[in-house]
């Protein structure tokens, strides 16, 4: 397989301050200048999204995420002709079996069935800010070229460790 | 109504709302740090913009409205709102104002010109589709 050229590799906690940097930073690679626009788009809003999603769901005691290491990650890589964006993040245990019915939800359906979800989805959530019914996910999975891959490891008894990665095509 | 302008930032959209020229433009980026508090004094605008029309005679109203979107980028939370105005739009439509919405999207963007047809068919206007490279 063809190694892996790093565009972002981001460490630390999330605010709206650093996803400004990890954008500038994917702005100004010449991997992401090389795309083709609709390509750049999707890339550039997976990684929106990406980090919108942190914000959600991550554990709100970040004390303990410093503690057992887990801060986020958001990580760009290029193989071949993917853009790979991995994000992780410590959430709190509840909130896993909504987040797994989601992405598993989003990852069952076609373009079609997609669509209708979003349909679904915004006109209920219009004008509220919770966690909602997962548009960022379905936008995301709209964009996607393959599955959502995800996966949560147990760290204790309150947390978990959430992991999902997106390819997008160049 | 007084003309709402609103600056554009680095991660929210240049907003005009103008009554004289009855010539509304959104344009820019939109992914800002709190979409609700970006978005809600649009919405009283044309809340109160929609209660001062219904309040005139059909002789007194502006007859004609253009609306332009120009948006380079959305994020998925903005979407909402941005659905919330179409649907502000919606109730000028029933007092009899004719809304022209002009959607602009670059030719190779697919995805946005899709967005813009998804917006429509939801709110039930009618767009104008721009392609901004032809």
């Amino acid at each position: 397989m063809a190694k892996a050229e790093v565009i972002v590799d981001f460490k630390g906690p999330i605010s709206f301050a650093t996803m400004e940097m990890i954008l500038n930073k994917l702005r100004s690679s010449e991997a992401f200048n090389a795309m083709k626009k609709p390509a750049k788009k999707r890339l550039y809003g997976t990684v929106v999204e990406s980090i919108d999603n942190i914000y959600k769901y991550a554990a709100r005691d970040q004390t303990t995420a410093r503690s057992k290491k887990k801060l986020p990650v958001l990580a760009i890589k290029k193989r071949g002709k993917e853009f790979i964006v991995t994000v992780g993040n410590l959430v709190t245990n509840d909130v896993v079996e909504d987040l797994k019915f989601k992405l598993d939800r989003v990852n069952q359906l076609d373009n079609e069935a997609l669509k209708s979800l979003y349909e679904d989805v915004i006109n209920k959530e219009a004008g509220v800010d919770d966690n909602g019914a997962g548009l960022g996910l379905i936008t995301m999975a709209l964009r996607a070229e393959k599955d959502i891959q995800y996966s949560f490891s147990l760290m204790d008894q309150t947390h978990s460790f959430f992991q999902m990665q997106i390819t997008i095509n160049e | 109504m007084e003309k709402l302008v609103i600056e554009p930032t680095f991660n929210s959209p240049s907003v005009i709302l103008d009554p004289e020229s009855n010539q509304f433009d959104f344009s820019g980026e939109s992914r800002p740090e709190n979409v609700r508090k970006f978005y809600l004094p649009i919405l009283e605008w044309l809340d109160g913009y929609a209660k001062e029309q219904s309040g005139m005679s059909r002789s007194e109203r502006s007859s004609n409205l253009i609306v332009q979107f120009n948006f380079e980028y959305f994020n998925s939370t903005s979407a909402k709102y941005i659905l919330d105005i179409f649907k502000a739009l919606n109730v000028l439509n029933d007092l009899s104002l004719k809304i022209l919405v002009k959607w602009l999207y670059e030719e190779d963007d697919e995805d946005m010109l899709e967005v813009g047809q998804e917006m429509s068919r939801m709110s039930k206007l009618d767009f104008e589709y721009i392609n901004t490279d032809a």
